[in-house]
């Protein structure tokens, strides 16, 4: 698939960051992704078949291929259609109901990981547009790993302890049971970003204005 | 999965005082259940207002097997989370958490049955109107809902694809290749579209000027 770029779309000063008709296009896409990675079925990994939902995953990519700004807005856009009643939340719920139920604490947890790890992809990128890719693979996963820990499960568990009434050491035993699967998935979501960033070189480096010098 | 039709599934056409109550009135309903469940405290006044909120969901003509498959896909957890109350914390308590949310949700059910699907999106998009001072643009905003809806099909038909070919090289169970597929045609995707977009002059920031 041929890639042509707009001239309007290479203007990089934009006043007040406002968001081009690629941007936007972007977002709802993105935010779209977020909701179909809910409806589908999950997939098995590796030998063993342990399935994984992809929710998490399509949640962490969105802010390492878009950065912070146009991640938030992305599954802000879709908390926002899942709160207001179509049925794009994982199990197919949807409405304000999800607000009062134990899992609330993630769907928050979601736009705010999603917030963080693009903006530290954002730092990341920017200081090691010289360096190996290995070094870059392992600090986004870093950031990323940083992120789904503070944010979703931090939030998650805090959603168990309001919602279901649990106490702290029982709500975080609760939450333990998501790591493996985290982990596995933030794995995969940095090298599909670094993919992504690849086939797309100005998705998001154009902003961080790095230059591939690979010999 | 093909065009809008599974995020109809919510809504029962109908003609009900409910139906013709107005949305944000709706809304204040289910924010307002939201509120009580942290004040509630006796979990027969959560049994009572569940009750009538049972009713008043049957009231508005969406019949009861709409108002189980509403709340159906929380029941798992929520009997996890009432027996092990019940356990930790005796039957009432456990009562009042599981009644509590069983009141959020359907508080939000009778919201989405009774309101019909573009209203609803008209809702939303009126969001930004009050924003409009600090920059924001109701016209885009509801541009970039639109594309999001119709992107949905698009993306759960791209892992149906990317899954059969997986199949077909024997690389189900490879995540990579189950995945990466699909997040490339979602970007190339996403581009030609911000492209027809600017193609047309839609979705461009206006100038500061006017």
């Amino acid at each position: 698939m041929t890639q042509t770029d707009h001239p309007a779309t290479a203007r990089t000063p934009r006043r007040r960051g406002r968001w081009n008709a690629t941007d936007l296009g972007l977002i709802a896409v993105f935010a779209a992704l977020v909701a179909a990675s809910a409806l589908i079925a999950a997939i098995p990994v590796g030998g063993l078949g342990v399935p994984i939902t992809l929710q998490t995953l399509a949640v962490m990519l969105t802010g390492l291929a878009l950065g912070p700004g146009r991640a938030f807005a992305a599954v802000g856009l879709y908390l926002l259609l899942g709160f207001a009643g179509l049925p794009i939340f994982s199990g197919g719920r949807s409405g304000l109901g999800v607000l009062a139920g134990p899992s609330a604490g993630y769907i928050i947890g979601f736009l705010l990981a999603a917030t963080a790890v693009g903006w530290l992809t954002v730092v990341v990128l920017a200081r090691t547009a010289n360096r190996k890719g290995r070094l870059r693979a392992i600090l986004l996963f870093a950031a990323a790993m940083v992120s789904s820990i503070v944010f979703i499960h931090g939030l998650g568990i805090l959603g168990m302890m309001v919602n279901a009434k649990l106490d702290f050491s029982k709500a975080f035993l609760a939450d333990l049971v998501f790591y493996p699967g985290d982990i596995i998935k933030n794995i995969l979501a940095v090298s599909i970003a670094l993919a992504l960033h690849k086939a797309f070189p100005d998705l998001l480096l154009r902003r961080v204005r790095t230059v591939d010098t690979r010999p | 999965m093909s065009g809008h039709g599974f995020l109809l599934a919510t809504y029962a056409p109908g003609s009900s005082l409910i139906h013709r109550t107005p949305l944000w009135l709706k809304f204040l309903l289910v924010v307002g259940c939201g509120m009580a469940s942290f004040l509630v405290a006796d979990w027969a006044v959560s049994a009572v207002v569940l009750a009538l909120l049972c009713g008043l969901f049957l009231l508005s003509g969406a019949g009861p097997a709409r108002l189980l498959r509403a709340v159906r896909p929380v029941l798992p957890v929520l009997l996890a989370i009432g027996l092990f109350q019940w356990w930790q914390l005796g039957a009432p308590t456990a009562a009042r958490i599981v009644l509590n949310v069983l009141v959020c949700v359907v508080a939000a059910s009778i919201l989405t049955a009774t309101t019909p699907v573009q209203a609803l999106l008209d809702g939303v998009a009126s969001l930004a109107r009050p924003f409009r001072r600090f920059g924001a643009d109701p016209e885009r905003f509801a541009l970039t809902i639109a594309i999001m809806l119709r992107s949905i099909p698009f993306v759960v038909g791209a892992y149906m694809d990317v899954r059969d070919s997986a199949r077909a090289r024997g690389l189900e169970r490879n995540p990579r290749a189950l995945v990466l597929p699909v997040f490339i045609s979602t970007v190339a995707f996403a581009r030609q579209t911000g492209e027809a977009l600017a193609a047309r002059g839609l979705g461009e920031p206006e100038d500061p000027e006017d």
